[in-house]
């Protein structure tokens, strides 16, 4: 869909922004780029979709475990009044969350092992893991 | 001829909303030895310490917005002049993410680096920081 777009608005050219009647595609171009930035790019089919929420001083599950070998879909969401950020060296990863906001983090398929995660901004919370098998 | 005075209006206004420019008490520095430290000093610490050296534009608004916002968001990633208040876990992520920076060529960031030719870090001195990083890694590793 976002590529159609996108492949629409090359053909069309320069003279895109000159006609008003042809805006409504970049409003819509807007509108999705917003929303993703919001949400993240959807999960796709194969993906695992796992939850993580950070409490008052903790995340829960502390614990995941995950399939090895799947992308992973991470949806997070600060139920605290600080704002937050979530943070994985092993998994290369770091997306500030504001408070009550959820965010989507993307990983790729993980090996089996071990990945910590934690609150950057709050180093008195608990780290947490995800275990992939 | 109107746009331009609408604009200097809208600069002379802006400047009514000062941004939040402060260099907050050093509690406890990082403490890098010799050339690390003075590499450290030059390319990472304006964004990265209480030390932050403000240049003139840094007063004039809407750029000092963009400062501002930026030193507040580097110095809350990582600050070597409150290095004593992370813990000691905190300490060795930080340590190894500094590690995967000096390891990709976007830290200090472009922006940066044009508005402060200093700053940039020889191969030399990446290669200094690096070794350094490592060997604090691999000592805080082995104090757990």
């Amino acid at each position: 869909m976002v590529l159609r777009i996108i492949l629409n608005l090359i053909k069309e050219g320069p003279g895109l922004m000159r006609h008003p009647l042809r805006t409504k595609p970049l409003l819509a171009i807007a509108a999705i780029a917003l929303i993703l930035a919001a949400t993240g790019a959807p999960a796709r089919a194969g993906d695992t979709v796992v939850e993580i929420k950070l409490a008052e001083g903790h995340f829960e599950p502390q614990t995941l475990t995950v399939p090895a070998g799947q992308p992973l879909v991470i949806k997070v969401t600060n139920a605290t009044a600080k704002t937050a950020e979530f943070e994985s060296f092993r998994l290369n990863r770091e997306k500030v969350v504001e408070p009550g906001q959820v965010i989507v983090v993307h990983v790729g398929p993980l090996s089996a092992g071990s990945y910590d995660f934690y609150d950057d901004f709050n180093q008195a919370v608990p780290q947490g893991s995800i275990v992939a098998r | 001829m109107r746009a331009a005075i609408a604009a200097a209006a809208v600069l002379v206004a802006a400047q009514l909303l000062p941004a939040a420019i402060s260099n907050p008490p050093v509690t406890g520095d990082i403490g890098a030895p010799g050339g690390v430290g003075v590499a450290l000093r030059a390319a990472c610490y304006d964004c990265h310490s209480n030390l932050t050296r403000w240049p003139w534009y840094a007063q004039v608004a809407p750029l000092s917005w963009w400062i501002a916002r930026d030193v507040e968001h580097g110095r809350r990633e990582l600050n070597f002049s409150t290095w004593n208040t992370y813990y000691p876990v905190t300490r060795l992520r930080k340590l190894e993410w500094i590690g995967r920076s000096l390891a990709q060529p976007g830290m200090p960031p472009i922006w940066y680096r044009a508005m402060h030719p200093g700053a940039r870090l020889t191969t030399a001195e990446r290669a200094a920081l690096s070794a350094w990083v490592a060997a604090q890694i691999a000592a805080a590793q082995s104090a757990r």
